[in-house]
């Protein structure tokens, strides 16, 4: 079924309150008090149960209540409130709740929702977010859908509630693609593999039969490009997620790999190995003209458009060692962004340009360690989030909050999928049914459904 | 009508009545310690304390009342005085090397008439003196009086300085000083830490609201402090990313005199590169001044200065 028929997403607001007010640059007034914390802590939620239409509702309701809550839980910024403190029991979410009991909680928001199956066989799913300090609603929506997409419709929810308490979009309703991995060390079975970003619904596609690497997302979420090591060179590939269907990308006479999409899907760029360099080539799917990018004896490599598509970010070793080096999307001259302050022996690599612009994620090789750090797109500000024995191949969020990348911790095991916030905070395992690698996150699918 | 008792039934309840008996006996025979009697507390933050304890400085004039903690006869210039011939070998021993004792005694001899009106005017006045910390003796006092003493200052004039400074006692420190020596001998003589327990008619068992030099209440950045802190607490703002520093919301708050919110906080101002996020630091701050009201601590008496209170809030120390 398309993607883009699943659902109807009646987005028909019930009650929108709260702010209104003009975004200003004004200057500060002098004479005011100050308040900066110095600390991060979550917000207090109070997630009720969903309210069952009828006695068959109630799995689905409980299923939408539990995957609203562990979304909210995992972002790190909220604190869902044990449901066993609760002293008000929601059991119409069309009455005002008593917000005193939720005060006593210290909740500062309170969720209240309702699932209903209709005639038609679709399910209907209401919910109301409510600012517990000032007893408003703040979001009020309702959503029809097919049943067996209850989850879409709780993972939309949670991206509501955090859009209205953070200021910024949601990341929940979207999927990562990945390697799954399994079988014994020396003959691993690799197969791309594709799941939500909470690692439910997990579909594999391709068998394992050929090698697969670096898996990433067409800006609609329909496509996906890949590198597979087939009968001849390894080739960069299409794969549309609809049809399962499958195309290599150009027709070169070497390897290719470590493809990406451009911002606005019509293109892809790669490196094409041509002796013992590799350069960076970029193909327009419409018209299968590629035009190459960079011409250096050196290996160019991971390239990543800026979410405006104008420039792009890349490794090469060109300068002796790999770092990351940002220039035009067009071609010309690269500047180099990754210095290391304290070890001149480390390498950056795997460079990854946020959703939002603001920074470029990468994997920092030093002092026996990978790291997996952030820094501006002008080299500025570098931050390592995560060390170990090898971490590798982040990935942001489509929110730009959020990266996932893939950690080894060496031996007879395997890698698997962890997530960070870009401050370093709520590093978590994402769940997958075996060892994971080379992750990739989708964009907001809802965001997409139009394109 | 004849009871058959059965003889062993009989030893055995004697045999328990003993066993308990001495059970009863050994564990009771443990003093029995009462427990403190609790007390009440009250969790103050520093910023509070601080105001507490800096006193008012626009407080009533009064004559701040000593402690008092012995009901007794008022008379401690007198016995002061007598003391200080008595106490010669005292202030040797435990007078600092620094200063020479020598000198300590010459002045008290050569010199014995001015104490006299001293000590006979003012045993009202006097608690201050006794409450007052030594001055180290880096300098040497008696060296000070006798400069002064030399400087043609006849002994009356201290007399009379005293009486009328009876009220106040705003700068008389130097004056009593140079006319005082059991105020000297007190500056000297720091083991005498203990005698001077006030006695009076009546106990007090409260010191005094503050000294006349406190910052009060009406000290702005106390209870600024207080209040940043309050409502610091409960503020909550979710975004730590990329120019966090940028982000601010300048926040107006109506305030009733008891301390709590006269009506919502008012969002006059938000600045960052998004909208959205700033606008949800504006309402993050909005719920944190709502939740934690009522801010009791407010002084009232200053109720003008924070009448309408302007905040800022930032996240600059959030990354």
């Amino acid at each position: 079924m398309n993607r883009r028929r699943f659902m109807t997403l009646t987005g028909s607001t019930l009650a929108l309150l709260g702010g209104g007010q003009a975004f200003a640059q004004q200057p500060q007034q002098q004479g005011r008090l100050r308040i900066d914390p110095t600390e991060f802590r979550p917000i207090p939620i109070a997630i009720t149960g969903f309210v069952p239409g009828s006695p068959a509702d109630g799995d689905v309701s409980n299923g939408v209540t539990q995957v609203i809550t562990n979304n909210l839980k995992r972002s790190g910024l909220f604190a869902p409130i044990d449901q066993a403190a609760f002293i008000e029991r929601i059991s119409n979410i069309d009455v005002a709740p008593q917000f005193q009991n939720w005060k006593t909680l210290n909740a500062q928001a309170l969720v209240t929702g309702r699932m209903t199956r209709q005639p038609d066989g679709r399910l209907k799913a209401e919910f109301r977010l409510w600012d517990v300090v000032t007893g408003q609603q703040l979001a009020g929506q309702q959503y029809f859908t097919s049943p067996e997409y209850w989850r879409r419709i709780a993972h939309i929810i949670s991206d509501q509630i955090y859009e209205q308490m953070t200021g910024e979009k949601g990341y929940f309703d979207s999927r990562v693609v990945f390697v799954d991995e399994s079988g014994p060390k020396e003959r691993r079975v690799k197969r791309l593999a594709m799941m939500d970003q909470d690692g439910a619904n997990v579909r594999y596609l391709t068998r394992g039969a050929d090698l697969v690497l670096t898996p990433r997302f067409s800006p609609n979420s329909q496509e996906i490009t890949y590198m597979e090591f087939g009968q001849g060179d390894p080739k960069v590939y299409l794969f549309n997620i609809e049809t399962g269907q499958r195309e290599i990308v150009g027709n070169f006479p070497g390897m290719t790999f470590a493809p990406r999409f451009s911002p606005d899907g019509q293109r892809v760029i790669m490196s094409l190995q041509q002796g013992g360099n590799s350069n960076l080539f970029v193909m327009d799917l419409r018209s299968r003209s590629t035009t190459r990018l960079t011409d250096t004896p050196a290996i160019d490599t991971s390239p990543s458009y800026s979410p405006d598509g104008t420039r792009i970010c890349f490794e090469s070793d060109r300068g002796g060692r790999s770092q990351i080096y940002v220039m035009a999307a067009g071609g010309g001259q690269a500047q180099r962004i990754s210095f290391s302050k304290d070890d001149n022996n480390a390498t950056y690599s795997t460079p990854v340009w946020s959703p939002r612009g603001d920074y470029i994620a990468f994997t920092r090789q030093g002092g026996g360690q990978f790291s997996i750090g952030v820094m501006k797109p002008d080299g500025s500000g570098e931050r390592l989030l995560t060390s170990g024995y090898h971490n590798e191949g982040p990935t942001f969020s489509p929110n730009g909050r959020v990266l996932m990348f893939f950690r080894d911790p060496g031996g007879n095991g395997g890698p698997s999928l962890f997530s960070v916030d870009i401050s370093g905070r709520n590093e978590l395992k994402v769940p997958t049914p075996g060892f994971a690698s080379d992750p990739a996150w989708s964009p907001l699918l809802s965001a997409t459904a139009g394109q | 009508m004849k009871v058959n008792v059965d003889k062993t039934l009989v030893a055995s309840i004697a045999l328990h009545v003993l066993v308990i008996g001495w059970g009863l006996l050994t564990f009771s025979s443990k003093a029995f310690i009462a427990p403190e009697e609790s007390l009440p507390i009250d969790i103050i933050s520093t910023d509070q304390l601080a105001q507490i304890t800096n006193g008012q400085k626009t407080g009533k004039k009064e004559e701040p009342k000593p402690k008092v903690e012995k009901i007794a006869e008022a008379k401690p210039e007198e016995d002061a005085v007598g003391k200080v011939t008595e106490k010669k070998e005292l202030i040797k021993t435990n007078s600092t090397p620094d200063t020479p004792p020598k000198p300590v005694e010459k002045p008290v001899e050569k010199k014995p008439d001015p104490p006299k009106p001293v000590a006979e005017t003012k045993p009202k006045d006097e608690p201050k003196p006794q409450e007052k910390k030594p001055d180290p003796a880096k300098e040497d006092p008696i060296a000070e009086l006798q400069k002064k003493l030399d400087t043609k200052k006849p002994p009356p004039k201290p007399v009379e300085q005293k009486v009328a400074a009876v009220q106040p006692q705003q700068q008389p420190k130097p004056k009593e000083r140079s006319f005082d020596p059991a105020q000297i001998q007190r500056d000297l003589d720091k083991r005498a830490a203990t005698r001077h327990e006030l006695a009076g008619s009546a106990l007090n068992a409260s010191a005094s609201l503050g000294s006349t030099s406190g910052t009060a209440a009406n000290n702005v950045a106390t209870w600024q402090g207080a209040f940043q802190g309050a409502v610091k607490r409960c503020f909550t703002p979710t975004y730590n990313g990329q120019d966090a520093n940028l982000y601010e919301a300048d926040i107006d708050i109506p305030m009733r005199v008891d301390g709590s919110l006269a009506s919502e906080p008012v969002i006059v101002a938000v600045r960052g590169p998004s909208r959205s996020i700033a606008q949800a630091v504006a309402e993050s701050a909005k719920r944190a001044i709502v939740q934690c009201q009522v801010y009791s601590f407010l002084p009232k008496q200053q109720y003008d200065s924070w009448k309408l209170i302007p905040m800022t809030f930032g996240l600059k120390d959030m990354l």
